[in-house]
């Protein structure tokens, strides 16, 4: 295994037992780990957006490759001309290679799609958030995707969640006794919990009675999500104990060992310690 | 005042309702517009807004560190974590490869051994009769991070091919591939942390389930019985819990079911021991202990695959039903400016 | 009588650091001592239906495959993910394959390095891998309409019209079957509601169990072909591929997820037991208190 290899292993593994290290209590290990958990997760889904999004679907809309003898007139060479000043002010004044804007145009499509101006400019104003002054800018994006969102979701909604539940909810009587029974555990359990979620109409005599075999369906219900949850739980926590597992064989210089034991010394020192100080206590 | 009230809601309901009557309108433009490019401006600006997330974090980190605030020492540590993935997807490729041309047929296992020697190799036999099939060409299965590395392995592989060129993965292509710098961060740093963040909650479920979890009353008692059963019947060890314990608790739950109706605690009582003495016996003489011959309602992985299809779905259907008509309900508001989330 | 109730009083009362290392042992000694804990795996209904739905499939049919799980919610699905992948090369069906997550295409690239080897699968001619696009609904809804407008290259930066099994696939209804490996959102639901159910195309999923309750309806109404409920799901999955496989002459070794169960199964448990000995303890306790009451 290189040394990078090496490395990393002793890292991941420093780091998962520095997560695990609040199971005894909130510590120095533990912090670090979580700082450095929101700084490289907030930079790996940027990074990720921009070379599967931006680059090939925005810019390789506005920009796309060309061919470097053709003639495509003034106004495309000014358009282009704004590329390459993107493209020296991403390599830092040329010092770096080209990456975000290559040679001639992003490759992709074949010709200038313009109205993608629209969706460039909406997103530098989501940017503009960052400032104060234009900050207000950003309604105008989020006004869009708010839009977008409501339009999807009123057809996708309406359609597999409401009607074809619905649907759903019918029994089949030609089927057997036992079929025609679930069935009707199915109906009754649907309508009495949307019984119970009515609240334009007081709880009380046949509607209360109703709603009440409605929350009894719920409970169920939360009941088998909270089964569903610890089994998810436990099969994440798993995962974690097969990795420190892998890790702590001779390939891996028994990495787990090492670490656990720095650690827990370390944390055994820190915790002599960390006395809480007397203004603390203090009322 | 215009253009920070009116022009967003002006912008939603526009959007709004060509997006929902873009289902209905029959022409070509308005249809292509509505499915390709509309999503597409969603997928541009969302990734816009991901980028804003990012900042605002970079920014409130900056923030205290300058005020130096309690805790900053860690916040230099979120910083770097971000400037290092900023870095491994925009400054440093690390994405090196070597291509193979005109390999010579009588060094193929040489090859096999030196790929062996920077990872490993599951099925030498199997890379043997790949690199047979493609001696024209062959590019070595693993991603340098470092050029020298790459380089000083290149060197080595001089005498087994005609040719040995040294590649860079394009940019873009550097973030997905396995074995560059950005990859290496992903498996090494993000990973570890993000999955054990998860499975820290293991612990505190186990905690608070037994802290917390109370039988109180009939609601509660459903809640933890389904619990239970979907947590034991959903696992291997649901198997071997033997069709006797099953129809005792069948009885017990009987019996505090029929417990208010019978003031008298000794005939309860009676009762629930001639109904565990009444099933235990119907099993020896039905011959349960054999697997084939139990009955379906006493094995609790049928009892609780039941639970889940029916009750269950029933529940969650009643859900989904109801937060599908609060979304309708909002959706609409929204087209029709009512509501103005932004 | 009265020293048993203390002992379950005083064990009411115990720090919760105990009981995490309860929860730990219950799941490393299974792993540590795997021969002293085996059990039978028996295959769910769901299961059962989600396989039969893959193996009806024809050869040199086309499926979708979407990643939209990442590392923390890795072995709950990607077990699953190498089952089917193993299910659909063995059937010699082509692969495409879509994330709507950005881990997605990790956890995609590690599934198709562990497996495709073995069948001899080529990429560009057997599977595919377009990648991640962020926007969720937004993604599928384009898909259903118009691939090349969403994807103008694969994850690895080829033009996507210069891939071979990409030739007469213009949107969703040129293919025969959606699986989604789903951690949360986007995922099933959004291909439920913007993929299956308007153009009609078969789909099964594989997700986590936290999401198997809100995913259930859908398969209630066979909008959803079987789910995989989280880590037994997967291990179910994994038994029924294997011995098909082996039927076939084809060796699979045992998947993650069925290696695992015994560690589940100890932690559920041990998590009964705990719940039980709280309720005990809060009745006795209960049953103290009122006396003093009186």
């Amino acid at each position: 295994m290189g040394y990078m290899d090496i490395f990393g292993v002793w890292l991941s593994v420093f780091l998962t037992l520095s997560i695990f290290s609040y199971l005894y209590k909130d510590n120095p290990f533990y912090k670090a780990a979580e700082h450095l958990y929101i700084g490289i997760s907030a930079g790996y889904v940027a990074v990720i957006s921009f070379w599967q999004q931006i680059q090939p679907n925005l810019f390789g809309r506005l920009w796309p490759r060309i061919d470097s003898d053709a003639d495509i007139g003034i106004f495309k060479s000014a358009w282009y001309f704004i590329y390459e000043i993107f493209n020296w002010v991403s390599t830092l004044g040329g010092w770096l290679d080209r990456s975000i804007f290559p040679e001639n145009g992003i490759k992709g499509f074949n010709e200038i799609s313009w109205m993608y101006i629209i969706p460039f400019i909406l997103g530098i104003f989501m940017l503009l958030r960052l400032v104060p002054r234009l900050g207000w800018l950003a309604r105008w994006s989020i006004a869009y995707i708010v839009g977008m969102a409501a339009g999807l979701r009123f057809y996708g909604f309406l359609n597999s969640d409401v009607l074809m539940q619905l649907k759903a909810a019918t029994i089949d009587f030609s089927g057997d006794w036992w079929s025609i029974f679930n069935g009707l555990i199915l109906l009754i359990g649907t309508l009495s919990g949307l019984v119970y979620f009515f609240f334009s109409k007081e709880h009380s005599g046949v509607v209360g009675k109703v709603s009440k075999v409605g929350i009894y369906f719920l409970m169920i219900k939360f009941g088998a999500s909270f089964g569903f949850a610890v089994m998810g739980r436990i099969s994440l926590l798993i995962g974690r104990f097969d990795d420190l597992i892998i890790y702590n064989s001779p390939q891996n210089h028994h990495a787990t060992m090492w670490i656990l034991t720095a650690m827990v010394a370390l944390l055994g020192i820190w915790a002599i310690f960390d006395k809480p100080k007397t203004e603390d206590l203090k009322v | 005042m215009f253009l920070k009230r009116q022009m967003p809601a002006i912008i939603a309901i526009g959007v709004g309702l060509f997006i929902l009557f873009g289902h209905f309108i029959n022409n070509p433009n308005i249809q292509g517009f509505v499915n390709n490019d509309a999503t597409q401006w969603f997928d541009i600006i969302a990734s816009f807004a991901i980028f804003l997330g990012a900042l605002n974090m970079l920014k409130l980190q900056v923030v205290k560190v300058v005020k130096r605030s309690k805790g900053w020492q860690y916040s230099l540590l979120a910083i770097f974590g971000f400037a290092f993935a900023i870095f491994a997807g925009f400054f440093f490729r690390g994405a090196n490869y070597i291509t193979l041309t005109e390999i010579n047929p009588h060094k193929v296992n040489i090859l096999v051994e030196y790929i062996s020697t920077i990872q490993e190799v599951d099925d030498p036999v199997l890379m043997a009769s790949r690199i047979e099939g493609s001696l024209a060409s062959y590019e070595i299965p693993k991603i340098f991070i470092s050029k020298a590395t790459a380089e000083s392995f290149a060197v080595s592989l001089s005498s087994i091919a005609n040719n040995v060129t040294l590649g860079v993965k394009p940019w873009g292509a550097h973030v997905q591939i396995k074995g560059s710098l950005f990859s290496w961060m992903f498996f090494k740093i993000f990973t570890p942390l993000s999955s054990t963040m998860f499975a820290l909650l293991a612990f505190f479920v186990a905690s608070a389930s037994y802290r917390a979890f109370r039988i109180r009353n009939f609601e509660a008692t459903l809640l933890l019985v389904s619990g239970i059963i979907l947590m034991i019947g959903r696992v291997p060890v649901g198997e071997l819990v033997p069709w006797w314990l099953v129809s005792t608790l069948i009885v017990f739950g009987i019996g505090a079911l029929i417990a208010p109706f019978i003031p008298n605690k000794k005939l309860l009582f009676g009762i629930i021991i001639g109904g565990i003495t009444l099933s235990s016996g119907i099993g020896v003489l039905l011959d349960w202990n054999l697997a084939v011959n139990i009955p379906g309602f006493l094995s609790l992985p049928n009892i609780s695959e039941w639970i889940f299809d029916y009750p269950t779905a029933a529940g969650s259907r009643a859900i989904m039903i109801g937060i599908a008509l609060g979304t309708i309900a909002t959706s609409f508001r929204i087209i029709l400016g009512i509501e103005k989330p932004f | 009588m009265d020293l048993l109730k203390k002992i379950f009083i005083a064990l009411g009362s115990m720090d919760r650091r105990f009981i995490f290392l309860l929860v730990g042992l219950s799941v490393l000694l299974p792993k540590l001592y795997p021969d002293l804990f085996t059990l039978p795996i028996k295959p769910s209904s769901h299961s059962l239906r989600v396989f039969d739905e893959i193996d009806a499939l024809e050869e040199n049919s086309k499926v979708l495959v979407s990643f939209e799980y990442g590392p923390s919610t890795k072995p709950e699905i990607h077990p699953s993910a190498i089952a089917l992948l193993n299910h659909l090369f063995s059937k010699n069906i082509k692969i495409y394959a879509v994330a709507l997550w950005p881990d997605g295409n990790f956890m995609a690239t590690e599934a198709f390095s562990q497996v495709s080897d073995k069948y001899g699968k080529k990429y560009g001619i057997d599977f595919v891998n377009l990648g991640y696009k962020p926007g969720g609904e937004a993604v599928v809804k384009g898909l259903a309409s118009d691939i090349r407008t969403m994807y103008t290259v694969d994850l690895l930066g080829n033009d996507i019209d210069s891939i071979q099994m990409m030739q007469g696939v213009s949107n969703l209804s040129d293919l025969d079957f959606i699986f989604s490996l789903s951690a949360g959102y986007p995922g099933s639901k959004e291909w439920v509601q913007f993929a299956c159910d308007p153009l009609g195309i078969p789909m099964s999923t594989a997700c986590t169990s936290i999401q198997v309750t809100d995913i259930i309806p859908y398969v209630e109404n066979n909008q959803i072909k079987g789910i995989l409920s989280g880590m037994p799901g997967a291990a179910e999955y994994e038994q029924l591929v294997q011995s098909a496989l082996y039927d076939r002459s084809v060796t699979v070794e045992p998947g993650k997820a069925s290696i695992n169960m015994a560690a589940q199964s100890m932690a559920h448990v041990v998590i009964v037991l705990l719940i039980i000995l709280g309720n005990i303890t809060y009745y006795l306790t209960r049953k103290s208190s009122n006396k003093g009451g009186i």
